[in-house]
């Protein structure tokens, strides 16, 4: 339990650091995320004019969600395609941790740094447009981290398809794109698609944030489809990792770029 | 120096491999990368895997160091099977396996260090002391807090090296470690894989094309070729089995063709090179008496003898003659024939 204290902490570290170091590098990633929301707020005012205010709580909240959901997904597939490239990647596999467990602390501590900067992210949102949402953090942080389960979850299976086949950047920008269309998912009007990926997790989190209902008054179904959901997708992208570096290893091609 | 004066493992083996088999691919375009090949390694030794581009030993470093899975046999690390039980291994082996890219450039040197040492669960704050004695015995005390990125490739490769030690593990895999390097740098880092044995008891397996290196730390070498072991057998006893008693022989006017023909044929003459008035060849005397018949040979064509030297084989000799040419049977220890 130390040592998997000490390896959490060594992460965490070393993510911070470079963080810090290069600060141009993080906030020139912030300030583009901030950008687009900019420019589909106040380009979507423009164009729907006061039609959009109806719906601004829901972009608020789906462009938040959308944010921390790409930072954690993306942080797990392009860290390995990185590692790789930097000739880190076999390292971190030999370790008495084994892989599968190094990615796993990667995963949390990177999504708990992003939920950080997704949280800053909402605030600028809110301060942009002038609203004002219902935070309750005992609601948002346990509905933000089911939700954001799922997008580790696609992020280990990515994370695993990089390893076999190295070169998938634009998949990921494609797959980026469509966490939004699972974010605004109809499930109101087509019940399966709460199944999908984030969809879930968007609808209930809209409904706190913009309506002011607490955790406890969400009707216990949709809080167990959110949980199945949070554990589904996790374990699928945990079984496709493991499966990409068993046959990437079979293949010899673990550590190439 | 400690050298082994064997191949043999008189103690039980840290590594132990067993008819290792790597095919990649499938039907006909299947390549047998590594062919069965098997060895023991002895505790506190320092072995140099030495092959042509393409011989198959990064995949049998790779399998023994549980990053390829093999096609067939069985490795075993300080009596762990290495192929059902990988993770455990590494609480014994570390590798530096592409040199100076084996760390974070934009981490510093202490920050790399401390990080390595964590994924193996030793808690830097504890092991700070150790920490600074390894950057210090590398001579980089003075970059410590220096991004890797702007240190030369030669301190990169050893900080490579300090991240692999930090690990604590008994056993070393070291991939072209002096690649790149300068000749001083290298004969620095030479020294220190030698003290790795001769003062901390470690095993170390090292992959190279510097024969020189492979010639100054091994106490054993194994050399592979198209997958197979061409030979296994201390530096000294290879070199000594491809001991030829072969010269070099320069005189003071050319031979006749009918001269040349009959050095050709009794003493293996060739490699004539005509040097001014001189000219030099190579002989090798089917035994250790007939140098001086061919002596006499020369004399009764009238050809003045200006000089005789008795070639000593190297590493390098040996290496070429085992990988360039179909290996000839030789009598080696360990390993296949």
């Amino acid at each position: 339990m130390n040592a998997l204290l000490t390896l959490t902490r060594a992460v965490a570290r070393k993510e911070l650091v470079l963080m810090v170091r290069y600060p141009v590098n993080t906030l020139s990633n912030l300030f583009l995320t901030y950008l687009f929301f900019v420019l589909i707020f106040f380009g979507g005012q423009a164009v729907a004019g006061p039609a959009l205010t109806a719906s601004l709580d829901g972009i608020i909240v789906g462009f938040f969600l959308w944010t921390m959901a790409s930072l954690s997904f993306g942080y797990l597939a392009w860290s390995v395609t990185a590692e790789a490239q930097w000739g880190t990647f076999e390292q971190l596999y030999m370790t008495p941790f084994g892989i599968r467990t190094i990615m796993l602390v990667k995963a949390a501590v990177g999504t708990t740094i992003n939920f950080g900067w997704g949280l800053g992210m909402l605030l600028l949102l809110l301060v942009t447009s002038g609203r004002s949402l219902q935070v309750d953090l005992g609601t948002v942080l346990p509905l933000g981290a089911l939700t954001l389960a799922s997008a580790v979850g696609i992020g280990f299976c990515f994370a695993g398809l990089s390893i076999l086949y190295k070169r998938i950047e634009d998949l990921l920008s494609v797959v980026n794109f469509a966490l939004v269309g699972c974010i605004a998912a109809p499930v109101e009007s087509v019940a399966w698609l709460k199944a999908i990926p984030l969809a879930q997790g968007s609808y209930l989190l809209r409904r706190t944030m913009d309506g002011g209902i607490r955790l406890w008054e969400i009707p216990a179904p949709e809080i167990l489809l959110l949980v199945g959901t949070a554990i589904a997708y996790p374990a699928a992208g945990y079984y496709v990792f493991r499966w990409a570096q068993r046959r990437a290893r079979r293949k010899g091609i673990l550590g190439h770029y | 120096m400690a050298r082994h004066s064997s191949a043999e493992t008189a103690v039980d083996p840290v590594i132990s491999v067993r008819d290792l088999t790597k095919v990649y691919g499938q039907g006909d375009a299947a390549v047998r990368a590594v062919d069965g090949v098997s060895f023991d390694i002895s505790p506190g030794t320092v072995v140099g895997v030495l092959g042509p581009n393409g011989a198959g030993k990064t995949s049998a470093i790779k399998m023994m160091l549980g990053l390829v899975t093999p096609t067939a046999g069985d490795v075993r690390i300080a009596g762990t099977d290495a192929l059902s039980n990988t993770t455990a291994i590494y609480r014994h082996v570390g590798a530096m396996l592409e040199g100076a890219r084996n760390v974070y450039w934009r981490l510093t040197v202490r920050e790399n260090v401390e990080f390595f040492a964590s994924l193996s669960g030793f808690d830097p704050r504890r092991t700070a002391d150790y920490h600074d004695a390894l950057i210090e015995r590398y001579g980089l005390e003075d970059k410590a807090d220096t991004p890797v990125r702007e240190l030369s490739r030669g301190m990169k490769q050893k900080v490579s090296l300090i991240c692999t030690l930090a690990r604590r593990t008994d056993v070393i895999f070291l991939d072209e470690p002096t690649l790149g390097l300068d000749v001083e740098t290298s004969l620095d880092l030479r020294r220190e894989i030698r003290r790795l044995t001769d003062d901390r008891s470690m095993t170390v397996v090292l992959s190279s094309h510097d024969m020189d290196l492979v010639e100054a730390v091994c106490d054993r070498v194994i050399i592979v070729r198209a997958g197979r072991i061409v030979a296994d057998d201390t530096v000294e006893n290879l070199v000594e089995l491809f001991r030829t008693q072969a010269y070099q022989l320069t005189v003071g006017s050319p031979l006749s063709e009918a001269a040349k023909g009959r050095l050709e044929h009794r003493y293996n003459a060739q490699g004539w090179e005509r040097i001014g008035e001189h000219v030099r060849f190579e002989a090798t005397p089917r035994s250790d008496d007939s140098v001086y018949t061919l002596v006499d040979e020369l004399q009764r064509e009238a050809v003045p003898l200006v000089s005789i030297q008795s070639l000593q084989p190297d590493l390098e000799n040996v290496f070429l003659e085992l990988t360039t040419e179909a290996a000839r049977p030789k009598t080696q220890n360990g390993g296949e024939r």
